[in-house]
């Protein structure tokens, strides 16, 4: 039932367990090394593989935004909260060395891990993920859950850039400024996408029952091979990823 | 049959029976229970659907109401109304496949299955793409590949040409029609559309307020009529010249990534005069009420509208376009009403008493309503309307259809996507057609020419004619 990959841009001609792998490279860089330099190059790397993988760089750039502005904040909301060290101004916040190195620290690891998993989700095919499950012996209801999770996100996605049409065609303007205007925001934009989400949570489920889902333990299995040699070279680019950490750890990178 | 917390019957004493290899058509008003016939038969209700339910349903002598649905799914096949909301994989030769590999088939079956179902539904084109990627017409196209190799002996089907363009419809009949005569698969359609149903010969049940009303066996479109499907028999009305351009587009090219979906388009819309739009599904309809209203920017051309003038869209699916908690408040987003306003406007959208009700729990055709009744409170110089008709019943498209009439003389310029080619040549003063190639002009120039290039089912006369 899957098709052939091996004609696929970058990351795409490897299987699921070769973006396993790098994902969990990735994370072994986010979450182990101490190096802000380190992690700063591996965040871009991932948005490099991302294009590379035939991702459109603007559209990767412009999911990643609201990231960018959250990871901002975390460095900003560290650097004010960490007090120890010398004051590097006299005047204004008490801002320290320690409290910028702090702040770089969570704000890259968070980029690291966010960028990466982004990466995943946009190069990962989720129906050739739940079949890696299955076959590495998850039941496959369970691993189903996943594709229908990711079944979602364009859904949600589609419903809420509908709903803001249908705003603009009423000439309603949305605003977060104030209680009252976040209110009558939430109301009017997330309500009418959760309605449908409900709504088709429902039409969904009759749908799987309604097609043999969970009656019997198995399912036929989707065709192809578990691992391929693309995996492989994937795998090895993910233990660079790894030996990267302890060189830098070693080599004491900033 | 009571859903929780209901106090009216959705399904009251329906006794009746199916015999093997025959067809069935039910029809009737919008919430009067077909859609829920349906899902009790599916084994969907009480098993998935909290109600109550009195008596019992036979499939092949075994209870559906104690069944669970997964073990029904082999010998009774479901297409449901609305196919976005079915399909639960992200690529379509997956979606096919998702039910042979849940009855855990050897794959080389599951694969030609899978085949001989896409080539049914005429979507063999489609294996590769990813189903969010799709247009509905595509989407309801797939839900019924993924039933029809599913193999079952029975088809339930909720209004399956609802989303569908008229050679997509003609299609899916002509499939019907086979796997009725010559697999003996028996057949159990909802349709608002009775008459290309008629090639079926199949026993119609009307239903009205839970119960079914009325049993026949039309085999003409006057029989239908009787019956009370919808059918189109009204008398001309008075129709205004064109007036001033409102709206126009000029060499305008949109493309959906790398796929080109307008071709250097120019139009003019004028005050007073209503434009069809057809064309098969993905042939870019949407899009085109899109562009015009702003929301969707042209690759290249130029998109005019008259400065200051009012577009108004009602948009394909109604729950879109709900914001509010109640009806009340729902029509009063764009100014508070008066008690005498607020009247009016209720009577008129048929909405009477349930100005207190959560927009959200209306029926589709009051929801449809509400929203055309908000778009119209606003006066629109521009009105542009996405498949208004879908799952509508006759009292609720003639509803529509007269606000576009009225729309039409108080001087605005409507756009209409539809795939009701007998309703748009009944009400539209010119017709586009957007497919492999665009035709525009007088709708019976356009129909006509549509005709000669071999375009039969997106002619009025092919739907008048079916038998």
């Amino acid at each position: 039932m899957t098709t052939s990959g091996t004609s696929q841009p970058g990351l795409r001609c490897a299987g699921p367990v070769g973006h396993l792998l790098l994902l969990a490279g990735f994370l072994w860089v986010g979450l182990a090394s101490s190096s802000v330099v380190l992690k700063a190059a591996a965040a871009i790397a991932a948005v490099g593989m991302g294009r590379l993988s035939g991702e459109s760089f603007r559209g990767f750039l412009h999911g990643l935004r609201p990231v960018v502005v959250f990871a901002g904040l975390l460095f900003v909301a560290q650097a004010l909260s960490v007090r120890e060290g010398v004051r590097l101004l006299p005047f204004g916040p008490a801002i320290t060395a320690a409290g910028l190195v702090s702040g770089a620290q969570m704000a890259t690891r968070f980029l690291v891990i966010v960028t990466s998993s982004f990466l995943f989700v946009s190069v990962t095919d989720p129906d050739r993920l739940a079949d890696c499950c299955v076959r590495a012996g998850v039941p496959y209801r369970y691993a189903f859950l996943l594709v229908l999770a990711l079944r979602f996100v364009p859904f949600f996605r589609r419903e809420l850039a509908a709903v803001r049409d249908a705003q603009r065609m009423r000439g309603i303007r949305t605003s977060v400024r104030g209680v009252r205007a976040l209110r009558r925001t939430i109301r009017y934009t997330f309500l009418p996408v959760l309605a449908a989400g409900f709504g088709k949570v429902d039409a969904i489920t009759m749908s799987m029952k309604g097609r043999a889902f969970g009656l019997y333990s198995r399912r036929t299995p989707e065709k192809g091979c578990l691992v391929r040699g693309a995996d492989l070279a994937v795998g090895i680019a993910a233990a660079g990823l790894a030996a990267c950490v302890v060189f830098a750890e070693r080599a004491g990178w900033p | 049959m009571y859903y929780e917390g209901r106090q009216r019957a959705a399904l009251r004493a329906v006794t009746e029976r199916i015999e093997p290899g025959a067809a069935v058509a039910i029809t009737g008003p919008s919430g009067c229970g077909k859609t829920t016939l349906c899902r009790v038969l599916a084994g969907f209700i009480p098993s998935l659907v909290t109600a109550a339910v009195d008596g019992d349903a036979r499939l092949d002598g075994l209870s559906v109401l104690a069944a669970d649905p997964a073990t029904l799914a082999a010998r009774l096949g479901f297409v449901q109304q609305d196919p976005e909301a079915q399909i639960c994989t992200l690529r379509v030769r997956q979606e096919v496949g998702f039910g042979p590999q849940n009855l855990c088939l050897p794959r080389g079956e599951v694969e030609q299955r899978v085949d001989a179902a896409m080539e049914a539904a005429g979507i063999a084109g489609l294996a590769d793409r990813d189903t969010p990627t799709l247009s509905g017409g595509e989407k309801q196209r797939v839900a019924i590949a993924s039933i029809l190799a599913m193999n079952p002996g029975v088809l339930v089907l909720d209004e399956p040409t609802a989303n569908l363009d008229p050679r997509g419809a003609k299609q899916l009949f002509d499939t019907l029609r086979g796997l009725q005569r010559e697999r003996g698969r028996t057949l159990l359609v909802v349709e608002h559309r009775l008459v290309p149903l008629l090639s079926l010969a199949p026993c119609v049940w009307r239903m009205d307020a839970g119960e079914v009303v009325a049993h026949a066996s039309p085999r003409s479109a006057c029989e239908v009529e009787a019956l009370g499907g919808r059918t189109r028999h009204r008398e001309p009305t008075e129709r205004p010249g064109p007036g001033r351009v409102v709206a126009s587009l000029e060499d305008v090219w949109v493309d959906y990534g790398e796929r080109p979906v307008l071709h250097g388009l120019s139009l003019q819309l004028r005050r007073g005069e209503i434009l069809g739009v057809i064309g098969p599904n993905g042939g870019g309809k949407t899009t085109l009420l899109r562009a015009i209203a702003g929301l969707t920017s042209p690759r290249a051309g130029r998109v005019w509208r008259a400065p200051g003038a009012r577009v108004g869209m009602v948009f394909q699916h109604p729950h879109q376009q709900i914001f509010e908690r109640d009806v009340r408040r729902e029509l009063e987003i764009d100014g508070a009403l008066g008690a005498e306003d607020l009247a009016v406007l209720l009577r008129d959208a048929r909405l009477v008493g349930l100005e207190d009700a959560a927009p959200l729990s209306l029926s589709q055709g009051e929801k449809r309503r509400l929203t055309l009744a908000t778009t119209l409170r606003c006066s629109p110089d521009v009105l542009l309307l996405d498949e208004p008709f879908i799952a509508q019943d006759r009292r609720n498209v003639e509803w529509v259809v007269e606000r576009l009439r009225q729309a039409r003389h108080g001087g605005a310029a409507v756009a209409l996507v539809t795939h009701d080619v007998p309703e748009a040549a009944d009400l539209c003063d010119r017709i586009l057609y957007l497919g492999e190639e665009t035709f525009l002009g007088r709708a019976e120039d356009v129909f006509s020419e549509l005709s000669g290039a071999g375009n039969e089912p997106f002619t009025p006369g092919y739907w008048g004619t079916v038998r």
